[in-house]
């Protein structure tokens, strides 16, 4: 019988298989397809469960000590080129194939209390089903170039999921704006793949690291070009896991549904990067100014979420600027040459991120029944408040959530982050810092989150302020909302057990799951890396972990009293204390340090504008020559007429004089 | 004697065709057209027997010939063959011929005349691919040129007449350098013969070679088009009905691709080794200046129309790799192109068959009332902008490996062209979804659903679809089905142009630079 990891190849398969089998049917018998609602969901569900299953046995056997598998075979050749495709299952592959099943079953049941009312409810498993086979792909691609095959499918299936509603124009924008944002990347990613083969003739991550360093030391490649290499290659993880200045496109990827978010916006996908770049550890350990720049990204693109994180009104886009803070904590763990704990955070914020999506979806979901399907108004935290006693689960785990997220001891993001933290340290004291004051940040925006969502009183009946709400989103009172009015409640109720039961599982391991990490005997470092593990335990002393993880606990409960001052007792005025003081800073915050409007101006209309403008020569001057042409050649033929009988001759006569002519040239050139 | 599939194949198209106007029809196309889609399937099944029964894939040289002396005189003889470069697209012409009379169902407009037409392209196409004579070959060009002109002038848009006039004045004219060269390529040396074979075993002048091959490279750069010889194209699809639109775009352009690697390549070698680096030039401009008027373009068939002749770029940048794999690329690029652009072009169609206007501005909206020709569309323009698991992928990828790692350019000359023609990989998306946004996203246009039916998409149309997607996601997810039947030949043509390069004179500065000073004034040596 062949083992498990032999059998790895199907985890991505099956769920494919029933993606084809319902969008077939979608496209061929659409009316009788889309009636089948629950019977197209449990077949969908029972793929990516059997996925999930086999997933389970993979890891298992990873834990008992089970060699890395590969499988290859020839895909395409010409010459004596050949490029290869298959599959590779070894313990970090393993974790995240756990990882993304677990996640993708969990909102898939989700989504069928969350889309139960949507008409598009088939289409939408389709596309979940679609995603999942194309990321559990991506998690078990043995080289670069089948990475790259897969990221450009997810990023496909993003494009679908974040249009999935494509009648409003914010998704239909979003959706566009999130697949051109990540080509930009991946076209470096692109350009650094071909370049890495032209370098050292593989894909392979292992081949592609140890062949590089040879080629620098024999100096075939100049360390420069290396780098280039390396930080073009890098260009790819920066677009997919939202690092600054490609994050642009993920908070407007909220635009999708909730689900959506928690899955491949949270969870999954924008964590491809983050992977990847773990995957080319080989490649990056051995080029230290790429490590600095990762690790500055990373800062940078932790600080900028929390900061824009502070100011925003909008419940999921909060939660997008919290992702992309965590992401740049990840991603500066990489940059610290720390693998580890920067797929140690990855894990664990899949977990309570993920949670904390899908709890706001069940917020949206019952806000949407008082305010009607409105994003605007349904998505606000200034028309939510006290709904925890209306909705016990949702808001127990959300708190869990921002306990964990704020890394408050023994809940996950506790361990993962400050691990981090330690290593940054270690490497990049600067960048410590400001990781540790972010850290702050977190606590104090999540909170603010939590408190203005569920705590207070309920102000999703103030008319007035929808209404100003709407106006200020440049659209009128009853567009979308008007026709939902006469289902209208006055109080949001708890969600149905399908939205609650993955809440509440979900909560397990955003509790959990951080004290299999911890520093001085880390099981998860154990599985991936065997040396880290020794590494660490033999480091790890009392001394150096208490002072930093009490500072740590300390800035973040700071972060959480602050919130707590402001928001849930209200004896401090932030709009009065801060904002009106600072209103440069407070509308810098606001504006998303205008990066969007920058974006917009440069090239946006930029490349509006130059298309424009080479449309404008092709056509008046390439174009133009050719009529130009066109009409002397036909006042010749006039005049012609008077000498010859018709236009046969005169062609005849060409080729005649065209062929001596040559002969005539080949004469004289010999 | 075996069956002669390949004369079979051209000759039989054209003899139904000429049966057309015995075919009973009430006028209105319903009988004409069961006939039509019936001798362009036989001639698919031709196409396909020949394949299977006479052609081995591992084998480089021609196959399947059949040599008759016509005019013995002239030197003329009737002389088909195929090998990997002819082969798939002969299949790929008769494969879309077959669909095009399938989209062409609603024709009803003088529909005998439209169907003896499409019958006639198919035989003079597959024709133009088989035959191994260059004057046949120039004959066989030629007579494809009529139907396409007719095609355009009666059954096409407003515009038809300025078309299909732009069309023959360019196609016609630059088919003279064929004549001219085809003759002077014959008659130079002893033995005069128009046969590829015996000219392809003539040693020409370097300097004879050069001249040579800036004129066909003129001729077969407008069928392509390279930029700046592309303004017909436009204008011609712009103009053409949607069945036209699928063998312009399937098929007549692979005719510039195929007689590039064919002649320039496989006859002239030495001189190929010298244009080599143009060749790349055009190929990127071609991507990027089309991407950008596409872009900017807000007529739906024109946009799509600029966006083939970006496509066609990485067909330039292949031929002029130098490399095994560049080359193969190129093919598929081919291949791929003539699939996913006649599934674009169909939609066009389709999609026009119901709004009555091509003007983005006048559409928007309208994803709801057509929610399969919505998803239809996505796939497609998905395709089109090489998402992985299609066809257009794996081309685009197999000429990107293949130029970057060509032994045959300096390493900033790669560089600098691989990361523009890498740009195209950000522009293709921008335009296409943008496209996609204003046909089918936001809310629906009230002006247009007013006085407009839209229903969704027939089966016909859908079942036109699948046929061209399946082999394009087949190739995506397994390229060797189709890269397999052409390797041996291109890889002989390969070999044959690696010897040319390294032939070529050095000037004083070494090989490496040559290519450099080639890029500055590329065109003749002192």
């Amino acid at each position: 019988m062949p083992s498990a990891a032999e059998l790895a190849w199907l985890i991505p398969v099956l769920p494919l298989l029933g993606a084809c089998l319902s969008g077939l049917g979608l496209i061929s018998f659409n009316r009788t397809v889309n009636r089948l609602r629950k019977p197209v969901a449990l077949l969908l569900i029972t793929s990516v469960g059997a996925a999930a299953v086999l997933s389970f046995a993979v890891l298992a056997e990873q834990l008992g000590g089970a060699a890395p598998v590969e499988v290859l075979f020839n895909w395409a050749s010409a010459g004596s080129f050949n490029l290869q495709m298959g599959f590779r299952v070894d313990a970090l592959g393993a974790v995240m194939l756990c990882l993304v099943t677990t996640v993708a079953l969990l909102v898939m049941v989700y989504s069928d209390g969350y889309m139960a009312h949507d008409k598009g409810y088939v289409r939408f498993f389709t596309y979940l089903a679609l995603f999942s086979s194309s990321m559990l792909g991506l998690v078990i691609s043995p080289n670069l170039l089948e990475i790259y095959v897969f990221w450009e499918l997810v990023g496909m299936c993003s494009y679908l999921l974040v249009g999935f509603w494509y009648d409003r124009d914010g998704a239909a924008n979003a959706a566009q704006k999130a697949f051109v944002v990540n080509r930009v990347g991946d076209f470096g990613l692109l350009l650094g793949i071909l370049g890495l083969f032209w370098a050292t003739g593989s894909f392979g991550f292992e081949q592609i690291g140890s062949g590089l360093q040879q080629a620098v030391a024999d100096g075939s490649v100049s360390n420069g070009v290396a780098i280039l290499l390396c930080l073009l290659v890098f260009m790819g993880p920066m677009a997919k896991s939202a690092q600054f200045p490609l994050h642009v496109w993920l908070p407007d990827a909220m635009e999708g549904p909730t689900p959506i978010s928690a899955l491949i916006h949270a969870a999954t996908m924008v964590a491809a990067g983050v992977f990847l770049v773990a995957r080319l550890q080989p490649l990056y350990e051995a080029f230290p100014a790429v490590n600095l720049v990762i690790a500055v990204v990373g800062t940078i693109t932790l600080f900028l979420g929390a900061s824009i994180a502070l100011t925003q009104m909008d419940l999921k886009k909060g939660l997008a600027y919290s992702t992309v803070s965590q992401l740049g904590y990840m991603m500066l763990a990489m940059g610290c040459g720390a693998p580890v704990a920067g797929m140690f955070h990855l894990v664990t914020h899949a977990f309570f991120k993920a949670m904390l999506f899908l709890g706001s979806g069940s917020v949206i979901h019952a806000m949407e029944e008082v305010v009607g399907h409105e994003p605007v108004l349904a998505q606000d935290m200034r028309l939510m408040g006290g709904l925890r006693r209306s909705m016990p689960i949702t808001s127990t785990t959300f708190l869990i959530g921002c306990v964990a997220i704020s890394g408050i001891p023994p809940l996950a993001g506790f361990w993962s982050k400050d691990e981090i933290l330690g290593q940054a340290f270690g490497s990049f004291p600067v960048l410590w810092a400001v990781g540790f004051i972010t850290a702050g940040m977190t606590a104090f925006y999540m909170f603010r989150l939590y408190f203005l969502t569920f705590e207070g009183n309920f102000r999703g009946g103030d008319t007035e302020l929808q209404a100003q709400l709407l106006a200020a989103a440049g659209k009128t009172v009853g567009s979308d909302a008007a026709h939902n009015d006469h289902h209208k409640a006055n109080l949001p109720h708890e969600s149905g057990w399908q939205m609650a039961m993955p809440l509440a599982v979900l909560a397990v391991p955003s509790v959990l799951i951080g004290l299999l990490g911890t520093p001085w005997n880390s099981r998860f470092a154990a599985l991936v890396d065997p040396h880290e593990y020794a590494h660490m335990a033999k480091e790890f002393s009392w001394a150096e972990f208490l002072p930093l993880a009490g500072a740590s606990v300390a800035i973040s409960l700071a972060g959480i009293s602050l919130a707590a001052f402001a928001y849930l007792l209200h004896k401090l005025d932030l709009a009065q204390a801060v904002a009106a003081r600072f209103p440069r800073i407070n509308a810098f915050l606001a504006n998303k340090w205008y990066l969007d409007a920058i974006n917009d101006k440069l090239f946006v209309q930029g490349s509006r504008k130059l298309a424009k403008s080479v449309l404008d020569v092709d056509s008046k001057v390439v174009d133009g020559v050719v009529n130009l042409t066109g009409l002397l050649t036909l006042g010749s033929g006039e005049g012609l007429k008077y000498f010859e009988t018709g236009r046969a001759q005169f062609y005849a006569l060409i080729v005649f004089g065209g062929v001596i002519g040559l002969v005539v040239l080949f004469g004289s050139l010999g | 004697m075996a069956f002669p599939w390949l004369s079979a194949a051209i000759l039989f198209p054209i003899g139904a065709a000429l049966l057309i106007p015995f075919v009973p029809d009430k006028g209105d196309g319903k009988q004409v057209r069961w006939f039509a889609l019936g001798v362009a399937l036989t001639t698919f099944l031709i196409t396909v027997g020949g394949y299977l029964n006479g052609y081995d894939p591992a084998q480089e040289g021609l196959q399947l010939v059949e040599r008759v002396q016509w005019l013995p005189e002239l030197g003329l003889a009737w002389s088909v063959g195929a090998d990997g470069l002819s082969m798939p697209l002969i299949l790929l012409t008769s494969f879309i011929t077959s669909l095009a009379c399938l989209a062409a169902w609603p024709v009803s407009f003088k529909p005998k005349l439209f169907y003896f037409l499409l019958l006639a392209m198919d035989g003079g196409q597959i024709a133009v691919f088989a035959v191994q004579d260059m004057l046949l070959f120039f004959l066989a060009w030629e007579l494809e040129l009529l139907p396409v002109y007719l095609l355009l002038a009666i059954w096409g848009g407003k515009k038809r007449q300025y078309a299909a006039t732009k069309f023959i004045i360019y196609t016609a004219g630059s088919s003279l350098f064929i004549l001219i060269v085809g003759l002077a390529m014959a008659f130079y040396g002893g033995n005069t013969s128009f046969e590829y074979s015996v000219l392809m075993a003539k040693e020409f002048g370097t300097k004879f070679q050069l001249l040579c091959y800036a004129g066909l490279l003129i001729a077969f750069g407008v069928k392509l088009p390279i930029v700046p010889l592309h303004t017909w194209l436009p204008d011609a699809h712009g103009e053409a009905t949607a069945p036209v639109h699928m063998l312009l775009a399937g098929i007549l352009l692979k005719m510039g691709g195929y007689a590039l690697l064919r002649f320039n390549v496989q006859l002239l070698p030495a001189a190929h080794a010298q244009f080599a680096p143009l060749l790349v030039v055009l190929g990127v401009v071609n991507i990027i200046y089309a991407a950008l008027t596409s872009f900017a373009q807000r007529n739906l068939k024109r946009k799509i129309a600029y966006s083939s002749i970006s496509h066609m770029g990485f067909v330039l940048i292949g031929i002029g790799s130098f490399s095994a794999l560049g080359t193969s690329g190129a093919m598929l690029q081919m291949i791929s192109h003539g699939l996913i652009g006649a599934s674009l072009f169909f939609l066009v169609g389709a999609t026009y068959d119901r709004t009555h206007t091509l003007q983005l501005d006048e559409m928007g909206g309208i994803g709801q009332k057509m929610r399969k020709m919505f998803a239809l569309w996505t796939i497609c323009s998905l395709a089109s902008l090489a998402l992985p698991g299609m066809s257009g992928f794996v081309s685009e990828l197999m000429i990107f490996v293949g130029f970057s790692t060509s032994e045959a350019y300096t390493l900033s000359f790669r560089i600098v062209m691989a990361v523009l023609a890498a740009i195209g990989v950000i522009l293709t998306p921008v335009y296409l979804l943008s496209m996609l946004r204003e046909i089918f996203y936001g809310r629906e246009n009230t002006e247009l659903t007013s006085h407009t039916h839209l229903v969704d998409a027939e089966p016909r149309e859908i079942y036109v679809i699948s046929c061209l997607l399946v082999p394009i996601i087949g190739i995506g997810l397994y390229p060797r089905l189709v890269t397999d039947t052409y390797r041996a030949s291109i890889e002989a043509l390969v070999v044959r142009e690696s010897l040319a390069l390294k032939e070529l004179p050095l000037p004083p500065a070494g090989g490496e630079l040559i290519r450099q000073q080639l890029l500055k004034a590329p065109l003749l040596p002192a």
